[in-house]
């Protein structure tokens, strides 16, 4: 396809930096994995609002909260295993209390692909959409990312933002992006709707391709607001069009999908849901094309998922 | 600022209304409610003016000892004392565990034991970076010690040196079920604690005199944190109550009750003939 790739985790320093020079009130929350989210780059900018507490994830989430409770905006940058997972309760405590921490998780899925399952947050949808309070967003490209940290910086409240660690096509976005808003990129037909997150972009538009190739005309949404999600769009396609497929760089179950599901499941009628993604098992180490592909995220497994009964 | 008589007092009026809204719920913490409630009493009504833009934080990591809160609240006039008896109940604005959107004076929603120390530190850390000199109070239970992120917590506060942050653990020696130091030992907590890198006092949690001294100890405390190991009984001020594990989260009968009415109230004419 005509364009180029770009890894968004290696922006999010850059555009950290880009408002912390606005707003003075910005933190950003380390656990020793500054390199690898880039949020070194605002730790050599602005070393006195960079805050280091080590391999400690579950003291930096309870941090944030308590920085946010004294009225300054804490960012805390690190991996999705961790940010979902070992720090879900802390996480969930600052939620019930509606704190204004805002969370960049880099890794998300399989990204984390030589380190293996340990590190592969296939569950992360699952664990942080059933937060209350808490808003999900999952950019797709550059333009997107500022604008997810825009948002969240302008919302008051926890905001969570999924960042890849794979690339996603360098496009421009197709519009400005906006909490609880789905992108529809593509609108040829009703023949189907592909429904995708960030994190599976290039794998969703290569999709696209490959099913106009074979004469079908369908649609290419990009969900870009898990939650709030856009409840509205997705109604109207399953009531539309012939059939539908989630793609997700998470399990089937409860992420991306299931949300889907869940937002179809009492439409009198619908279109069939079928869901791209990690089935129900554990993955394993591996380049990270070979780790996707041998967990269902191909083209192929996408026609065949569109096309079967 | 109160002297230690008259916070001897509150803390008094507080108990009743701790046991009362136990009573009334039929279920709450009354235990560690009543082990903690002096030092919590004397940090409110001497530390923090809910009237300042930037004030006194005071963490209740403990979360389920928040009758001592709700009850300082109604005596610094933040909760009325009628909503009392619906604590624990639904539409109540008394949570079983402190929640801050409906009391802001709450400084963190807690109640999931080993958080409050990292929410304080963040609190600190805050409070350093924009030139707030206003302290930190946070307080944790014995038991919770156990959890690990204390740890955490203590470590980085430590290496960081927040000298505006004061831990307290309200030692009363007895967990949920069994004496916390049978379940997995603390000891020797001061010299861990030291260890940490943190300026530790000791003293009776019970006793308004050396609750006074300790915090006036910690205002002086440069370049590290400090810790107050609060020694303490569980259940304290209600004879049929101290040392008993069966307190930690039991409701009264009616004869209970007024039996613990009863004590309290004797205690408070000794306190006021004391004055």
């Amino acid at each position: 396809m005509g364009y180029e790739m770009i890894t968004l985790r290696e922006l999010v320093g850059t555009i950290l930096v880009e408002e912390g020079k606005k707003n003075p009130d910005i933190f950003v929350l380390d656990s020793d994995l500054a390199k690898s989210t880039t949020t070194n780059k605002f730790q050599a900018e602005f070393p006195d609002r960079f805050l280091e507490f080590g391999i400690a994830e579950q003291n930096a989430m309870s941090i944030a909260a308590g920085i946010a409770t004294e009225g300054k905006i804490p960012v805390y940058a690190n991996f999705t295993i961790f940010i979902s997972g070992t720090c879900w309760t802390q996480l969930r405590q600052l939620c019930y209390a509606n704190l204004n921490v805002k969370l960049i998780a880099t890794h998300p899925g399989m990204d984390g692909c030589y380190d293996g399952a340990s590190h592969h947050s296939n569950e992360y949808l699952a664990l942080v959409r059933t937060l209350p309070n808490l808003r999900v967003l999952s950019p797709s490209n550059p333009d997107e990312l500022r604008q997810a940290v825009k948002l969240a910086l302008a919302y008051q409240g926890p905001v969570y933002i999924s960042c890849v660690r794979d690339s996603v096509p360098n496009l421009p976005a197709k519009e400005q992006v906006e909490m609880g808003k789905a992108v529809v990129m593509e609108d040829l037909g009703d023949d189907f709707a592909i429904i995708y997150e960030g994190a599976v972009t290039d794998l969703a538009m290569r999709s696209f391709e490959a099913c106009k190739e074979k004469g079908m005309k369908g649609k290419l949404v990009n969900i870009f607001s898990i939650k709030p999600v856009d409840t509205d769009c997705i109604r109207k396609l399953a009531g539309r069009v012939k059939r539908l497929v989630t793609i997700e760089n998470h399990t089937v179950l409860g992420g991306l999908g299931g949300l889907v599901a869940e937002i179809i499941c009492d439409m009198p009628a619908h279109a069939p849901l079928k869901r791209v993604g990690v089935e129900d098992v554990f993955t394993e180490s591996g380049p990270l094309k070979a780790v996707k592909e041998k967990y269902g995220l191909t083209v192929e497994h996408v026609l065949e998922k569109l096309e079967e009964d | 600022m109160k002297n230690a008589k008259q916070l001897e007092q509150v803390a008094n009026r507080n108990r009743k209304r701790i046991v009362e809204m136990v009573y009334h719920a039929d279920v709450g913490h009354l235990g560690g409610a009543l082990s903690s409630v002096d030092i919590l009493t004397a940090i409110y009504e001497n530390e923090v003016d809910f009237q300042e833009e930037q004030r006194t934080r005071v963490v209740l990591s403990k979360g389920h000892a928040v009758p001592a809160v709700y009850a300082e609240f109604v005596e610094k006039g933040i909760i009325d004392e009628t909503l009392l008896k619906t604590f624990r109940h639904v539409n109540s604005r008394l949570q079983g565990h402190p929640f801050i959107r409906d009391y802001p004076q709450v400084d963190a929603s807690t109640g999931l034991l080993g958080q409050g120390f990292s929410m304080a530190l963040g609190m600190a850390v805050a409070k350093k970076k924009c030139g707030d000199l206003h302290k930190v109070y946070v307080m944790a239970g014995d038991g919770e010690m156990q959890e690990g992120q204390n740890w955490e917590a203590l470590m980085a506060s430590g290496h960081y040196q927040m000298d505006n942050l004061v831990f307290i653990i309200d030692y009363n020696k007895l967990s949920s079920s069994h004496p916390t130091n049978e379940i997995i030992s603390l000891e020797p907590l001061a010299d861990k604690l030291r260890a940490f890198n943190l300026h530790v006092i000791s003293i009776d949690g019970n006793d308004m005199e050396q609750i006074l001294l300790a915090i006036a100890e910690a205002k002086t405390v440069k370049g590290m944190p400090t810790a107050i190991i609060s020694n303490t009984v569980k259940g304290k001020g209600v004879s049929f109550m101290e040392n008993i594990p069966k307190w930690h989260a039991s409701g009264l009968t009616t004869e209970e009750f007024e039996c613990a009415m009863r004590e309290l109230n004797e205690k408070e004419e000794e306190l006021n003939r004391g004055i």
